[in-house]
This record gives structure tokens, C-alpha cells and sequence, in this order.
């Protein structure tokens, strides 16, 4: 891709992710006009708190940019997974970091330290998360060489723990904080609040430098880790340190949203098709192509049964399972004629 | 290059795959490793490089010992091409090539002017100027292994150590990227090759070190290593040894060394080779 083409994907991205965030922040149970979208949000910044404005300022935006944030983050940090793990069904749910974050977030409701400090949710998100990750980790290295069919298998086993963990918490837990518990479990973007956004922007952001710093290293590891150290890609440390900060990122979003999978999945994937393997485009691409699918998911899953509302997790499910599976039958057909050929 | 670089092994080993092996070799030649399969070719390449971590002995490089060298300096010293290229690498022949700058750059800068002349230098060299926008899933087996030498030469570095260049090439391919391997090490690069085919070993590399399960059996100039009797020990073939009119060595292979049940497989190799 030539640097023109390049900036022109990311100026439509951008101008789509526009597009997204405000169908996020006028389609609801109560219709927001476009008309009125810049006026009233313009209102809601200088201290009008009624009507329109209140829902809008208090309610939408807020979980439009969380939206935006948390489809960004787990998107991007698919791609990086993506390309360390050389496998394309990476994804922050599938490697069982989102469940192992979810059940920090789980326990920190179950022993009552949420209503103690509002942080401890997203603190023990991350430390969860992380652990996960360190586990997983270290089961799969042996002699200082991480296998990563053995990383993958172990996150998809220490994942299903979690999620059974997460489970048996609920069953034991009183009716009041059930509900509470199971929104981590299928995740959802109700009731997202300014300190969630800020919460996020910080761990997004910030991950997303990482990233991008390492984008060209991301390059060379998603051919193989032979090649990357033949490259002077410092392996071990590379690994490490994208390996903590998507714990870091995922941890982020999951104490947020709760568990959202396949947006990691398949956002990069499409995504790739279209701008290509490259990840100083394919990052930031993925991150805007994320916040665009999670805003329309959550339109989507807001008014899709209405007056019901469904958790955002229950539409990228019902969205990914298919396109994972529709993945899996194309690898194996691929691996077929490769055999064949 | 402008400096005389200088490759010294010393006891560099990793039991029980390889054992002690110490060599020392300049710049401005081909240093073919052979021997059979599972003798250690790729494992020696390996430590050399600083891929897999030695248990014994030590690399140098011009008297400077390269142990506890970053990732990226030591690509700046060593470019290492593993046997395996994935046939479905996605990225372009000049993105590919675009990688072995990697060790020259900032993670946040572009390649810079000096580094883009190194990646379309390298590409020319290895005959793919006019390949640059094909994604190397597209390319034939033997320009993908062009394209992985151009990704070396693109490191700039005074050492090439090359697994297996030529296997699964044709004869043409094979005697074409000898041959540009040969002129890389007579403008001073050090060339270090692990090859199979014996014939074409001898006839491209100034030095053989001929490797047998895991040890040196030889080591030095082609006619004195692959001898009838280092054939009969290390690949367990009979063959008659000679010159040919146009002064390169040859070898009729008589048949596997009879009574030798060990090593079938090494003698079946060794009869394909007799084949091509």
C-alpha cells in the first residue's frame, strides 16, 4: 500500500468511526435527531442537565466512547496477539485472557471489595488478567523457548477454568449480586460511566503506543520466531512486554464491558484483507475498524429486541462464532491443498 | 567491506547435538558445511548465529566475542537464513527485504535514504528488480530463497550463514545462487552454507568442514575432506573420487557401504544425491 492509499483507509476509517459513535449516541429507546446531536452535546459541556442533553451527555457518550474505546483496545491487541501467537485465530477471548480478567472482576463483587472502592473492579481485572497471562506463559516455555501451539492450547484450558471459576462464584452468589456477576460473563456497555471512559482511554491509549512501537517487530514475528531472531529482534523481551500490555489492555476493557469476544477475532482479520499484513497500518486500522464494530454491536444489540435489552457480548458472539468457524473451515481447506500440492 | 572480518569458532558445541567444533575462517570465501542429515549442519548454523544458545565454547568475530551481544547489534554482525521460509508469507518481495534493516532502524523511523539504496541494491543483486511489488506467496521456491539472501544482504552485515539455500531447487536455481553467493564472499563477504549436494560444495566453497553425527570429521579445502574414505565413513557410500576435464571434483557412487544396516536412510540420501 502506497503512503496515499494508506492515508486515505485511515481517513475513511475514521470518518466511519464518526459515523458509528453518533448512531451510538442518537439511537437508543429514545430518538436523539441528528440535527440535535451538536447542539445539545455543545449544551451538556456547558452545564445544561436537562432533557435531551442529560441523556445524551450522562448516558450516550459515555458508552458510545466506551464503545469506541473497548472495541479499539481488544481489536488492536487482536492483531498483536494475532501476529506473536502466527496463528490468525488468536484473539484475547480464545487465549482466555478476557475470561481470566472477568473472574478478578467477579471475585472483587463476590467478596464485597467493589462496594468498598469503585477500583478494585478494574484492578482486579488487570491482576487476574495478568496472571492468566503469566500462567499460560510459563507453562508454555521450557528452556527459555515459548511453543506457541502450547500457549495457545493452555489459554483456551486455563480460559475454560476461569469461565467455570466465574460460574461457580455465581451459582454461590445472592440473588442482588447475581446480576451484577452475570453482566461479566456476557458482557455489556450499560450503564457506563465518565470515569469508565477516562479509565480506558488511558490503558487504551497508552497500549496502543506500545504497539505501534513495536509494529515492525510485530512484522518479522508474524513470520516466525526463527526468522525474528535472525533479524535482531530481541525475542524474549518482545514477547514479554506485549504480552503484559495486552494483559494491561484487555484487563482495561474487561472490567468495563465484561467479556466481548471475537471483536479481536474478526476485526483484524477483515481489516488485513484489506490494507494488507503490515502492522504500522494494520494497528491502527484494526483499532478504528474495532471502535466502528463494537458502536454498531452495541446499536445493534440496544434496540435489536426492544424493550429488551441485550448485553453487546450476546451480538459479537452470535456475529463471531460463524465467522470463526467459516475461519477454521478455510484454514483446513488451505492446509488440505497444501498437502495435496 | 571495508574491514577484514575474521569468524572465530572455539569448542562451540551443545551435546549431544553437536560437540566442540572450532574453526576460523575470513572473509572473501564460501565455507560449505556438510554431512549427513542430523549430523549438526543446522545446529552449528544456529549457534553460530546466537539463534539457539551454545553450552559450550565461544563465538568471535574479528577477536570481539560475541556472547552477551544485543539481539540487534549481533544482526548487524551475522545475518542467519533458517531453512523454512513460510510459503505463505503475505508481504511483498521489498517489504519482505524491508525487514532485514530492522537491527539498522528506530522503531519509530523510517529506513532512511541510505537504507533504501541497501534494499533495492540487495534486491538487484539477488535478480528480483523486477519482483519488488509481488508478495513472496507468488514467488517460485527458488526466488523466494533469493529473496531471503536479499533480506540478509539488506542487514549488511559481514557474515551470511545460510541454512540450506539451494534444497528444493533446480539444478539451474541451484548453480545460479551459488554462484551469486560466490561473487557476495569475493567482494569480502563471509559466506557460511550448509549444503547437501556434495558436487556442487566442492566446487563453490573454498573450505569444507564435513560434519558426522554431531562432530568434526574434516575440515579445509574440498579435495582433501571429501575423500573416498570420509564418503565411506560419513555417509556409508562407496564411491569413486576424481577430477573431472573441467577440474571439478566428482564422485561416482558405487553403492551404500554393504553390511552397514545403521544408517540406511543416510545412504538412500546419499544416493539421491548421485541422482540429481
Amino acid at each position: 500500500m502506497t503512503r496515499v492509499s494508506a492515508l486515505l483507509v485511515l481517513c475513511s476509517l475514521a470518518v466511519a468511526l464518526a459515523v458509528a459513535a453518533a448512531l451510538e449516541v442518537s439511537i437508543g429507546p429514545m430518538m436523539i435527531p441528528a440535527g440535535r446531536l451538536i447542539p445539545d452535546t455543545w449544551a451538556y459541556l456547558h452545564g445544561a442537565r436537562s432533557g435531551d442533553a442529560v441523556v445524551m451527555g450522562a448516558i450516550r457518550w459515555p458508552r458510545a466512547l466506551a464503545a469506541v474505546l473497548v472495541g479499539a483496545g481488544l481489536a488492536a491487541t487482536g492483531a498483536v496477539l494475532q501476529a506473536v501467537f502466527r496463528n490468525s485465530m488468536a484473539d484475547p477471548a480464545v487465549i482466555g485472557v478476557s475470561s481470566g480478567a472477568s473472574l478478578g472482576a467477579v471475585l472483587t463483587i463476590q467478596t464485597g471489595l467493589a462496594q468498598l472502592n469503585a477500583w478494585s473492579t478494574p484492578v482486579g481485572a488487570f491482576v487476574t488478567g495478568l496472571l492468566v497471562v503469566y500462567v499460560i506463559y510459563r507453562l508454555a516455555t521450557l528452556q527459555g523457548k515459548t511453543a506457541i501451539h502450547a500457549l495457545l492450547l493452555a489459554g483456551v484450558a486455563v480460559g475454560s477454568f476461569s469461565s467455570a471459576m466465574v460460574t461457580l462464584l455465581l451459582s454461590l452468589a445472592p440473588l442482588e449480586t447475581m446480576q451484577q456477576m452475570l453482566f461479566w460473563l456476557m458482557g455489556g456497555l450499560d450503564g457506563t460511566t465518565w470515569m469508565n471512559v477516562w479509565m480506558i482511554l488511558v490503558f487504551v491509549a497508552g497500549g496502543f503506543v506500545v504497539y505501534l512501537g513495536h509494529a515492525h517487530a510485530l512484522d518479522i514475528l508474524s513470520l516466525g520466531e526463527e526468522q525474528a531472531e535472525g533479524l535482531g529482534v530481541p525475542l524474549q523481551r518482545t514477547k514479554q512486554v506485549l504480552f503484559a500490555t495486552s494483559a494491561l489492555v484487555v484487563g482495561a476493557c474487561v472490567s468495563v464491558s465484561g467479556v466481548i469476544a471475537f471483536v479481536g477475532l474478526i476485526v483484524p482479520h477483515l481489516v488485513r484483507m484489506w490494507v494488507g499484513p503490515r502492522h504500522r497500518l494494520l494497528l491502527p486500522a484494526s483499532a478504528m475498524g474495532g471502535g466502528i464494530l463494537l458502536a454498531l454491536a452495541d446499536v445493534l444489540a440496544r434496540m435489536a429486541l426492544q424493550p429488551v435489552e441485550l448485553n453487546v457480548g450476546v451480538v459479537t458472539s452470535c456475529l463471531g462464532a460463524p465467522f470463526f468457524l467459516y475461519l477454521l473451515r478455510r484454514h483446513y481447506q488451505a492446509f488440505e491443498r497444501g498437502a495435496k500440492g | 567491506m571495508s574491514v577484514r572480518i575474521d569468524l572465530e569458532l572455539a569448542g562451540l558445541g551443545l551435546p549431544p547435538r553437536l560437540q566442540a567444533v572450532s574453526a576460523r575462517w575470513r572473509g572473501g570465501q564460501v565455507i560449505g558445511v556438510v554431512g549427513p542429515n542430523g549430523a549438526g549442519k543446522s545446529t552449528l548454523l544456529r549457534l553460530i548465529a546466537g539463534v539457539l544458545p551454545a553450552a559450550t565454547g565461544t563465538v568471535s568475530l574479528s577477536g570481539r566475542p560475541l556472547r552477551g551481544l544485543a539481539s540487534r547489534e549481533r544482526a548487524r554482525w551475522l545475518a542467519y537464513l533458517p531453512q523454512q521460509l513460510p510459503e505463505d508469507c503475505p508481504f511483498t518481495v521489498r517489504e519482505f527485504v524491508e525487514m532485514g534493516r530492522y537491527a539498522h532502524r528506530s522503531p519509530w523511523g523510517g529506513v532512511g535514504g541510505h537504507g533504501w539504496q541497501v534494499i533495492h541494491d540487495s534486491i538487484a543483486r539477488m535478480g528480483l528488480g523486477s519482483y519488488e511489488d509481488v508478495p513472496l506467496s507468488q514467488l517460485s521456491g527458488g526466488e523466494r530463497q533469493r529473496a531471503g539472501v536479499a533480506r540478509c544482504l539488506a542487514q549488511e552485515s559481514p557474515v551470511l550463514l545460510l541454512d540450506e539455500p539451494i534444497s528444493n531447487l533446480d539444478v539451474h536455481y541451484q548453480l545460479d545462487m551459488l554462484q551469486r553467493l560466490r561473487e557476495l564472499a569475493d567482494a569480502g563477504r563471509l559466506v557460511v552454507v550448509a549444503i547437501h549436494h556434495l558436487e556442487f560444495a566442492a566446487r563453490y566453497c573454498s573450505q569444507l568442514l564435513l560434519l558426522d553425527k554431531g562432530r568434526v570429521y574434516a575440515c579445509g579445502r574440498p579435495q582433501e575432506v571429501l575423500t573416498a574414505a570420509a564418503l565411506r565413513d560419513v555417509f556409508g557410500v562407496e564411491a569413486e573420487v576424481f577430477t573431472d576435464a573441467h577440474a571439478h571434483l566428482r564422485f561416482t557412487y558405487l553403492y551404500p557401504r554393504e553390511g552397514d544396516a545403521q544408517r540406511p536412510s543416510t545412504a538412500v540420501q546419499a544416493g539421491e544425491e548421485a541422482n540429481r
